[in-house]
């Protein structure tokens, strides 16, 4: 037990933490970045209410922002439960960003290779190449960690720097390069991937995946497995579960999961179809990170994962409103994510401890 | 030398003077469990006064209440005349008592002087090594201490890292030094160095106070006076001319009534384990098991009684796979499994009882979650060889809950809502409805109430009627002794001796255990 | 035409090494901050607007002091409100990137005329300043009674208090520093090596400056070593024709190898056979919150 400067005030470790728990934090986290943006938006001579209404119904309006919020928000989902997978098991995953370039490279390679194919068959050939390539970039850190104990957070993001250096070497005057110079080819048309109602079939996909997931970890042996060996490696040795091989699985999947979103994002958005000027696909990659505030948002529940990556997706896209409609400042709609990434990681100290009054006992 | 606090208050200390005074210490943790029960214990000036007891005895808790890392209930400490009162270690440091952990407290990957002069008070801003460089020589060297002064500590062996920590406590002044097991971790020959440094130590005034649950054989050697504690009380207090190995033994151990468990005889079988000269290293790479050989059989409890530290766990860890051997063989029902994985070992019907209970359950998970523990391998309870059945694995959680009396409010109850006694149950439960031919226990009463612990043993005392063989690891002598068929008392990694129940006798088998007749 | 590229891979150097002692100083007392980016892009970004208001001066202090605010921050939220690390480092940078963007994009531009960073025959003087930081805190590190308390909170922080250090003291300290020197580099990298600001301008330096700290093995000398090799890389990426004409060493690459050397170190500082000979070159307590019981 700790005390704080104010001697009234302790802090108590929570032993076991609920579900209703975590929802209310999460929500009093969303009320709290609402409040503080609101104040940036007063600042800026906006109505608070006014500008959130605009970003919401501009976020889901259906002929407006709603397929680009579905979008990004079926992206997040899946480096959502890239991230969630290994932590599962203890293992923290940093390295989403590089799986998605990898898994890019992977599903490009095959369309680019094979442009004539139907697309009955070239494009689960490019998922599942996007997969593979996403799974081994994920199970090289697996290796590293459950056989040599190397640090998996400073690996993975090592191997992420290096990953937008591939993609870079490969579209920026490279092989894949466009008529651009700085972007790559169009993709075949045959890659693209089919619409319903404005949305790209991945997000089926990713759906189906994150029920998939929830139970494969609750119900399979393997999932069961790996979730004692990330509640307590201890437990899990002893009775006969191997760490190594468990590590670089998780990180496999993960890393494939990951992967996958490489084909999502290029070639389910009309606006792409091709991989953009490193500026802009940077900016994409570093949306990876979100997995990580998700799936800690979610305390690893990958159903959880679908409403809130939703969430922020709507975030994301309706935020653009703001500059555009309302002609408020540059940078007011990336301001928004960066209040709320840093809120809710602050909020992280709920999930651990309470803050009790000392009742002061007089001996 | 800079001048150190301690230094002024023990300034023209007399040998054979009193120099600290615990009068009435009581202390009593929440639960009610009374820990030390009105304590007095003194010290003199170059004196040797060992404190002896069990674990449990109350030891560790008198310890850290000299070293300021607990305050008492009642009770007063005072050095030399005077009354202190401890805040923190830090307070007891200043005063002059220093402290020798059973597990180093030092950092590895610096070197002997740093270690030495970290945090020392008087050690100025720019760390002027040479200076201290010389200082530190000149006490090793009043002390007959032989260290390399920049060897880092992760190089140096268990004896040289104590004599690292004494002279850490040296310089910063420490008149009284307080040493947890100091000789638990030391070679032989390391021993006798030991032995001659706290001679010489006392000799110059200082205060020694070793605290020990066994090696007997050594204390006798150097303690001038002995103290013994058990239950929290102090049992008895011996000048070390009217002390001897059976007598210190007993009040150790003392004389106790056997627990109402009834030793069943049942048909001795087959053997099932077989151990062939056992040798392997513990944690630090210093040997722990030193050549063991023994066979337990069908129907048979084989008992190994012993204190913390003198090998059992590392053999409990050899035998299920935990750790391995650097020589030997281990059969199990005529298969050679020295080499095989710990999944393998379970799948084959080994059983293991971990001794602590957070090895052996996960908190956040339920009932019905930690039983599965041990059935996630077993087809039998894995549908399409993918999917866990949890339909089958809540209804043996309901058996569970029943035939071992857990009290729990159902099988979705997460165990970290389940009391301390009912957590072990469902760990026994969890291993002994395998039915694993051998089941091994490790300390499966530790921390248990007596309901749970009466439980617990005649599950045990039903599980060999049934035919399988049990391998009982155990700190209570009592139960060694009212459950097991054969006994064996180990002492520094091997067996004593391995003796039948008929013809074994309480107080030598205590001895053995603290070291006499090896 | 050498000259330039020299003082140009310095000036690299210098933002890597100010970066990354800083971190290496928090690393030594066991603590991880991956955000690095952020604080230089705080820095930057504090540093350029105080710039154009009050000059550059003014500018290089406000950035380093607005880097240490956030360094700051992570202590709070890591050490005292036992944050995960990871997450900590990862919610500041994020927020950072969103935050930056916001306050400063609307300055987008070069420096006024006129404010130009001073330069003798070229070179900065912030690289001798940088150099002086690095003796300093190698100096603290291994000569003084301070530097072994940091040293010691690294590697067993219970240890350490039981003889007697401050170890929240000392990780606070320390983490602030680490924000200090972020928010130099930061402040540096815009005013001197752009002397413009563009929409997040750190390049990934941070993270570089961040793999050189594991590359050092957590050795101010090797960090000196690495900074200058990092560097040289770096530039001689963007202007491989100042070097040898006619080989067209690809960006990508050149961009990809101090992070690729970085996890070869690591995986051979794991190694058993490393861990034997040079032992325990990582501090043991990195990375895991200190709870007092």
């Amino acid at each position: 037990m700790i005390s704080l400067r104010f001697p009234r005030l302790k802090f108590e470790r929570i032993v076991v933490l609920t579900g209703a728990d975590a929802i209310k934090i999460s929500a009093l986290s969303v009320v709290i970045s609402f409040m503080v943006f609101g104040a940036f938006l007063s600042f800026e001579g906006a109505d608070p209410l006014v500008a959130y209404e605009h970003i919401f119904s501009f976020a889901f309006d259906p002929k407006l922002g709603l397929p680009t919020t579905l979008h990004r928000g079926f992206f997040l989902i899946f480096n959502t439960l890239a991230f969630i997978i290994p932590l599962a098991a203890g293992i923290w995953n940093i390295g989403m960003e590089g799986q998605f370039y990898l898994g890019t490279i992977g599903a490009f390679a095959v369309a680019y290779s094979f442009p004539d194919l139907s697309p009955a068959a070239l494009i689960p050939l490019m998922l599942i190449s996007g997969a593979i390539f996403g799974a081994a970039y994920g199970a090289l850190a697996g290796f590293l960690k459950g056989k040599m104990n190397v640090n998996e957070v400073v690996v993975t993001i090592m191997l992420n720097n290096i990953a937008f250096w591939l993609v870079y070497l490969l579209t920026v005057g490279g092989p894949w390069a466009g008529i651009a110079e700085s972007t790559s080819r169009p993709l075949p048309e045959n890659a693209w991937a089919p619409m319903i109602w404005d949305t790209p079939f991945t997000g089926i996909l990713v759906i189906a995946l994150a029920i998939l997931v929830y139970f494969f970890l609750k119900k399979t042996t393997i999932g069961y497995q790996i979730r004692i060996l990330g509640s307590n490696p201890i437990v899990a040795k002893h009775v006969g579960i191997s760490a190594p091989k468990i590590s670089v699985l998780v990180m496999a999947i993960g890393g494939a999961i990951a992967g996958l979103s490489g084909y999502h994002m290029w070639a389910g958005d009309p606006a792409f179809l091709m991989i953009p000027r490193p500026e802009a696909y940077k900016a994409i990659g570093d949306l990876t990170y979100w997995g990580i505030i998700l799936g800690l948002i979610c305390l690893l529940n990958p159903l959880a994962s679908v409403p809130a990556s939703i969430f922020i997706g709507s975030i994301i896209v309706g935020t653009t409103v703001l500059v555009r409609r309302l002609r408020l400042p540059f940078g007011l709609d990336v301001l928004f994510l960066g209040i709320i990434s840093l809120v809710f990681a602050a909020f992280q100290f709920f999930h651990q401890y309470r803050i009790k009054r000392v009742k002061v006992v007089r001996r | 030398m800079s001048i150190t606090e301690a230094d002024i208050l023990f300034k023209d200390v007399k040998k054979g003077e009193t120099i600290l005074e615990m009068r009435g210490i009581t202390k009593i943790y929440p639960g009610g469990v009374v820990a030390n029960d009105h304590i007095d214990f003194d010290l003199k000036a170059g004196e040797i006064h060992a404190l002896l007891g069990e674990n449990g005895a109350g030891k560790t808790t008198l310890m850290n209440i000299l070293y300021g890392l607990l305050r008492p209930d009642e009770g007063e400490i005072y050095i030399r005349g005077r009354k202190v009162v401890f805040k923190s270690p830090l307070d007891a440091i200043r005063m002059g008592i220093g402290m020798v952990h059973q597990h180093r407290k030092l950092i590895p990957a610096h070197t002997v002087l740093e270690n030495i002069v970290l945090g020392h008070p008087k050690v100025g801003k720019i760390l002027n090594l040479d200076e201290i460089e010389r200082e530190v020589r000149e006490l090793c060297e009043q002390y007959g201490f032989k260290l390399d002064l920049h060897a880092k500590v992760w190089q140096l062996s268990a004896g040289e890292k104590q004599m690292v920590e004494i002279i850490k406590a040296l310089y910063r002044g420490a008149r009284i030094l307080i040493l947890d097991e100091p000789t638990s971790e030391l070679t032989p020959l390391e021993i006798e160095k030991f032995l001659e440094s706290i001679k010489v130590m006392a000799e110059k005034g200082l205060g020694i106070v070793p605290f020990v649950t066994h090696k007997l054989p050594i204390v006798l050697r150097v303690a001038d006076r002995i103290t013994i504690l058990r239950r929290g009380k102090v049992v008895a207090r011996m000048r070390r001319e009217e002390a001897t190995m059976l007598n210190l033994a007993k009040k150790m151990v003392g004389r106790e009534v056997l627990f109402r468990t009834v030793r069943v005889k049942a048909k001795i079988g087959e053997p099932i384990l077989e151990v062939r000269d056992l040798h392997a290293l513990n944690d630090r790479g210093v040997p722990a098991i030193k050549g063991i050989s023994f066979t337990v059989r069908e129907g048979e409890i084989f008992g190994i009684a012993g204190v913390t530290g003198n090998g059992q766990q590392e053999l409990a860890e050899v035998l299920m796979g935990l750790r391995k051997p650097i020589k030997g063989k281990i059969i199990f029902r005529g298969r050679d499994i020295t080499n095989a994985s710990i999944l393998e070992r379970w799948k084959l019907g080994m059983g293991y009882i971990p001794p602590e209970r957070e090895f052996g359950a996960i908190k956040d998970f339920t009932l019905v979650e930690n039983i599965a523990m041990n059935y996630y391998f077993d087809e039998k309870f894995v549908k399409s060889k993918l999917l866990l059945d949890y339909n089958k694995l809540r209804e043996l959680a309901m058996k569970a809950i029943s035939e071992f009396n857990i009290m729990a409010p159902s099988v979705d109850t997460k165990a970290g809502h389940l009391s301390g006694g009912n957590l072990q149950k469902l760990i026994l439960a969890r291993v002994m409805m395998r039915r694993p031919k051998l089941l091994i226990a490790n300390l499966p009463t530790h921390g248990l109430d007596v309901g749970a612990t009466e439980f617990v043993r005649n599950k045990l005392m039903e599980y060999k009627r049934e035919g399988a063989a049990v391998l009982l690891i155990s700190e209570d002598l009592d139960e060694v002794l009212s459950l097991s068929d054969t006994v064996a008392p180990i002492y520094e990694g091997r067996f004593v001796s391995i003796l039948p129940i008929e013809r074994v006798k309480k107080e030598e088998i205590g001895a053995m255990m603290a070291g006499a007749f090896s | 035409m050498i000259w330039p590229f020299i003082t140009r891979s310095l000036e690299i150097a210098t933002i890597l090494l100010l970066a990354a002692i800083g971190e290496l100083l928090d690393e030594r007392a066991g603590v991880l901050n991956v955000g690095i980016e952020g604080l230089m892009l705080f820095g930057g970004a504090a540093g350029f607007i105080a710039a154009l208001k009050w000059g550059l001066l003014p500018g290089f202090i406000v950035g380093t002091i607005v880097g240490g605010a956030f360094g700051l921050l992570h202590a709070i939220l890591s050490i005292t409100l036992k944050v995960n690390q990871v997450v900590s480092g990862m919610g500041i940078w994020l927020f950072a990137m969103g935050f930056v963007t916001y306050w400063a994009d609307r300055y987008s531009g070069p420096l006024p005329m006129g404010m130009v960073s001073p330069r003798i025959y070229g070179l900065s003087p912030m690289f001798f300043i940088a150099l002086a930081i690095v003796f300093v805190i190698w100096f603290i590190l291994s000569r003084t009674h301070l530097g072994l308390k940091i040293r010691a909170v690294g590697e067993d922080p219970s240890t350490a208090e039981v003889s007697g250090v401050n170890v929240i003291r000392i990780r606070y300290l320390c983490t602030t520093i680490g924000g200090l020197l972020g928010g130099l580099a930061g402040a540096f990298l815009v005013l001197t090596y752009l002397a413009c600001w563009s929409h997040l301008p750190t390049m990934g330096l941070g993270w570089v400056a961040l793999a050189l700290v594991m590359f050092s093995l957590w050795r101010p000398p090797i960090l000196l070593a690495g900074a200058l090799l990092f560097g040289f890389i770096w530039q001689f990426a963007i202007s491989p024709e100042t070097i040898y004409a006619g080989i067209p060493a690809p960006l990508p690459i050149l961009r990809m190898l101090p992070f690729a050397v970085t996890i070869i170190f690591l995986t051979a500082i794991s190694t058993e056979r490393f861990r034997r000979k040079w032992a325990l070159a990582k501090p043991a307590a990195l990375g895991q919150p200190y709870i007092k019981e």
